[in-house]
């Protein structure tokens, strides 16, 4: 007990103390190692660190950074930007809702929160400053938008869960649409409010000729999202895949059609992306050497045996859920929480007459949240890197989010036909 | 206890790999008095086979339990499991040769890589899905299936005319659902309990592939065993095979009915037809598996095709 | 600092290299599935390729971050404490950062042997899987390098995070 006292004062320290955030992982991770499981062979360590990136649906993250990276450099933002300006521009905190909508479309194809971050976060936060946004607010709504990935269909974390429990794949994605669509509403009611808070005025809404004029200045750059989204889903490509054909017509658009991308400027841009690659994955890699002690530890066995020792009721039950995800959410991935905290606490939500599609919501809208909750919260990172702020302009602007996300988590929690009616109203 | 084994595993903890181990963990500490323990960490939370496999090389893990279409790069013997029809149909005779002189030297030839097989299990046979229709051989041109990482099932799909695209399995639900592939191969649970059927028309009962799981120890933890625990273990993992052939096939037959009441169009093989199929995938399989384990699939691939006659007779 | 310069030159150009390779076949991957037939099988390494040369992508990258603050980590009371406690804390830093990454490169290098010994090969691409393990014992050098720098006073990597506190 004091031994694991002292690891996670050493965290505490350490990050305070502004080490590099590998290191305020990765130190632990290494006392860890040290003080609970000295006969595990050392290189095990190595071997996780790898493990933590060494997975084909990471290499979304990447190509999307560098097609942000492209777009935001060349012309393609710009034009992007402009076109939806000129739509919605004039209403008030237009861009706002941009945002939501953008990282919605974005998210649920990527199904990635962080790559949803990372494209995303470059190409509308100079807009939403330019539309009169507070710049947490700005950040705060950008990283949390992003969260919807996980919900909104297709999504790799429900055809996981579907297969630890058995529950239909097809009915966890329309719930999800469902939770999705809830959470992106609440973010809309937050934008609305703030919009009038920080007394952002309505425009001029622009004559159909200038948007026309808008649009045909788009054309090239409409054909991004078009090309990402339609090529997902009539089936050219997986969403990974889709992410390198994003970069590819990047390339091509901003090189031969606004002859602007230079092989210089190509060079920078790669490099500028790899770099913020090196410093999400090397953050990832120790989460995955934390986590692989935290299995070790046979945490789920010690959160079974509590619940049966209090013979939890349904609701206490989904409290004991709501914290454990929340608090596993703060220091580990989403993946790897899912799979070590399902098994313990699935069968008890069964014996508890949980619906798995509702039980399968909770858990996920929770692993979302996790990703913006500090000091672990990956998405948070990944803003803070390709946007070049200090973590804590992030974190600080995410606190009102995280607050609007319990609220949407204890609505989901505790009113289950959010999750559950689509679902039944399309599969009986 | 004295000895601790932690074993790692792909498996969910209601598939029969793991009910099975549970059962084995179970009959072996009752039969040593508690001396060994089984710890059994399901589902890669303890990181992907590959990681598995390797931890139990350097020690990290005592033992798991693995898929063979996993240990190809451990060792290339072993892909010999990866051709199609290997097996007889009959569970009767498929259990002979993999408890005979073909089992006994395909685990022998584990001892030169790093591990200790103690003995092979079964764990049910593959089947195809498609969006476009598998009505005979000829349909498959043209397809795309997706495949597991493996040059001999890349090369059974080329034989076929059908394209092999590599796909991670987290993935392929999306992939079959958008039309990125039009099929996939799997055990009819595997197929249940992701879900494929609910984004897939046609299944054909082809049970082409064997799915063997290898287990596997640290051979530092193993010689640290008193011979009789050994002895004990081994037995625990072999007796338990006949209920893990019923516990499976129970689930498939469930799996069969959840996916037919699902609408999916189910069509049984012939014997005629898997014959058929056997004669067009199995050469071409033979090639690529001879071409990467060399002499050593050489001469293991003479002792199974000697047994298989034996098994046919 | 030329030895310095050259060995950011060769990062520089190796990560792009990389990078852009992985995206050209990614892309040709799925041109490849549209004319389907065996084209498409030939090209089932790709997937395989692409993640091993992310890992290097990553581990040739992590040390141009660190000379270039990019680390993420929460700078903000960094140097106000220091100023505070009177301890020389980037130093502390730097020292740690510099075992720290010793330790994970000599890790690394062990892993490396020990997988080289087992023989262990890549299931499509059929190459040896010590590769793998290649990549975090470079990056971890060159990492511990930075560090090592930063600490005898070669190198400013906090320049850039004291301009982005203000
Ligand atoms: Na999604
Ligand atoms: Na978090």
């Amino acid at each position: 007990m004091i031994l694991l006292f002292l690891v996670i004062a050493a965290a505490a320290l350490l990050l305070v103390l502004g080490f590099e955030m590998f290191l305020v992982l990765g130190v632990p991770a290494l006392m860890v190692k040290e003080f609970f499981y000295g006969n595990l062979p050392d290189p095990v360590v190595v071997q996780k660190v790898l493990g933590g990136i060494n997975h084909t649906t990471l290499l979304a993250i990447p190509f999307f950074i560098l097609a942000a990276e492209l777009m935001g450099q060349g012309q393609i933002a710009r034009r992007l930007t402009g076109f939806v300006k000129a739509l919605v521009g004039h209403t008030r905190g237009g861009m706002g809702y941009t945002t939501i909508g953008g990282s919605m479309a974005f998210g649920s194809v990527s199904g990635s929160a962080p790559a949803t971050v990372a494209a995303m976060a470059r190409m509308v936060y100079p807009e939403m400053r330019a539309a009169g946004f507070r710049e947490r607010f700005s950040l705060g709504l950008i990283v949390s938008s992003a969260e919807t990935a996980l919900l909104i269909p297709p999504s790799i974390t429900f055809i996981i869960y579907g297969w630890m429990t058995g529950t239909s794949v097809a009915k966890l994605f329309v719930g999800g649409l469902a939770v999705g669509l809830t959470l992106g509403l609440a973010f809309a009611i937050m934008v609305a409010v703030e919009a009038r808070m920080s007394g952002i005025e309505r425009g001029m809404p622009l004559s159909w000729g200038a948007r026309l004029s808008a649009l045909r200045e788009a054309g090239w750059a409409l054909g991004m999202p078009v090309i990402i989204l339609g090529g997902i889903y009539s089936g050219y490509f997986t969403p990974t895949e889709a992410a390198a054909v994003s970069v590819v017509y990047a390339i091509f658009v901003e090189a031969f059609v606004f002859r602007e991308l230079t092989l210089g400027k190509l060079f920078a841009v790669t490099e500028r992306a790899a770099v913020s690659t090196s410093i999400i994955f090397i953050l990832l890699a120790m989460g995955g050497l934390l986590s692989y002690f935290i299995t070790l530890a046979q945490v789920p066995g010690f959160i079974t045996s509590f619940l049966e020792s209090v013979n939890a009721g349904p609701i206490f039950f989904l409290v004991v859920v709501n914290v454990t995800f929340l608090i596993a959410g703060m220091f580990i991935d989403p993946n790897s929480a899912l799979l070590i905290l399902v098994p313990p606490l699935y069968p008890v939500a069964v014996a508890l007459g949980i619906d798995p599609v509702h039980f399968g919501m909770i858990v996920t809208l929770n692993i979302s949240i996790g990703m913006i909750t500090p000091p672990f919260g990956l998405d948070l990172f990944v803003a803070s890197s390709t946007l070049s702020k200090p973590v804590l302009s992030i974190v600080s602007g995410v606190w009102s989010f995280i607050a609007a996300n319990i609220a949407v988590l204890l609505i989901i929690t505790y009113v289950p036909g959010i999750s559950t009616f689509l679902p039944w109203l399309v599969f009986g | 206890a004295e000895f601790v084994a932690k074993i790692g595993h792909l498996e969910s903890d209601q598939q029969s790999r793991h009910v099975h181990l549970e059962k084995v963990a179970e009959l072996v500490a009752e039969r040593t008095g508690g001396a060994v323990e089984f710890q059994i960490y399901p589902q890669g939370q303890l990181g992907q086979q590959r990681e598995m496999t390797e931890g139990v090389q350097l020690g990290t893990l005592e033992a798991t339990v693995a898929p063979a279409a996993f240990l190809g790069g451990f060792n290339p013997a072993v892909s010999i499991l990866d051709i199609p029809y290997l097996l007889p149909a009959d569970d009767e005779a498929a259990q002979a040769i993999r408890s005979g002189a073909f089992g006994e030297a395909l685990c022998d030839s584990f001892d030169t890589r790093g591990v200790e097989c103690i003995t092979l299990w079964p764990n049910g046979r593959k089947n195809f899905t498609s969006n476009e229709p598998l009505a005979d051989l000829d349909d498959f041109a043209g397809q795309k299936f997706r495949v597991m990482d493996s040059n001999i099932l890349i090369e059974q799909f080329n034989a076929l005319g059908a394209s092999a695209i590599a796909l991670p399995f987290g993935e392929l639900y999306t992939a079959l659902q958008t039309g990125v592939v039009d099929g996939q191969e799997n055990p009819l649970d595997t197929i249940q309990r992701m879900k494929f059927y609910e984004v897939q028309e046609h299944l054909v009962l082809s049970n082409h592939g064997a799915m063997e799981d290898v287990v596997l120890f640290n051979p530092a933890f193993w010689q640290s065993l008193p011979e009789e625990h050994r002895t004990t273990i081994v037995e625990a993992f072999n007796e338990v095979i006949p209920d893990l052939i019923e516990h499976k096939a129970a689930a498939v037959d469930a799996a069969l009915e959840e996916i037919k009441a699902a609408g999916m169009n189910v069509r049984e093989l012939s014997d005629e037809e898997k014959a058929a199929f056997r004669e067009k995938m199995y050469p071409a399989a033979r090639a690529a598996y001879i071409e990467r384990a060399g002499e050593e699939g050489e001469q293991l691939i003479a002792i199974y095709e000697k047994e298989y006659e034996t098994a046919a007779e | 600092m030329k030895a310095l310069s050259l060995l950011r030159a060769v990062e520089r150009f190796t990560v792009v290299t990389i990078f852009l390779l992985m995206v050209a076949l990614y892309f040709l991957n799925v041109l490849a599935r549209q004319f389907g037939g065996t084209l498409a099988s030939d090209l089932a390494w790709v997937e395989e390729a692409v993640r091993l040369m992310s890992l290097f992508l990553v581990f040739f990258a992590v040390g141009l971050a660190l000379d270039d603050g990019r680390h993420v980590g929460v700078h903000t009371w960094r140097d106000r404490i220091a100023a505070t406690t009177g301890l020389p804390l980037r130093k502390v830093i730097d020292a740690t950062g510099l075992v720290f990454c010793i330790y994970l490169a000599w890790l690394g290098l062990q892993m490396t042997i020990f997988v080289h010994g087992m023989g262990q090969r890549s299931p499509t691409l059929n190459l040896p899987v010590f590769w793998m393990y290649l990549a975090p014992t470079i990056g971890f050098v060159l990492m511990a390098l930075r560090y090592l720098l930063s600490l005898t006073g070669k190198i400013d990597r906090f320049a850039r995070q004291e301009a982005e506190n203000i």
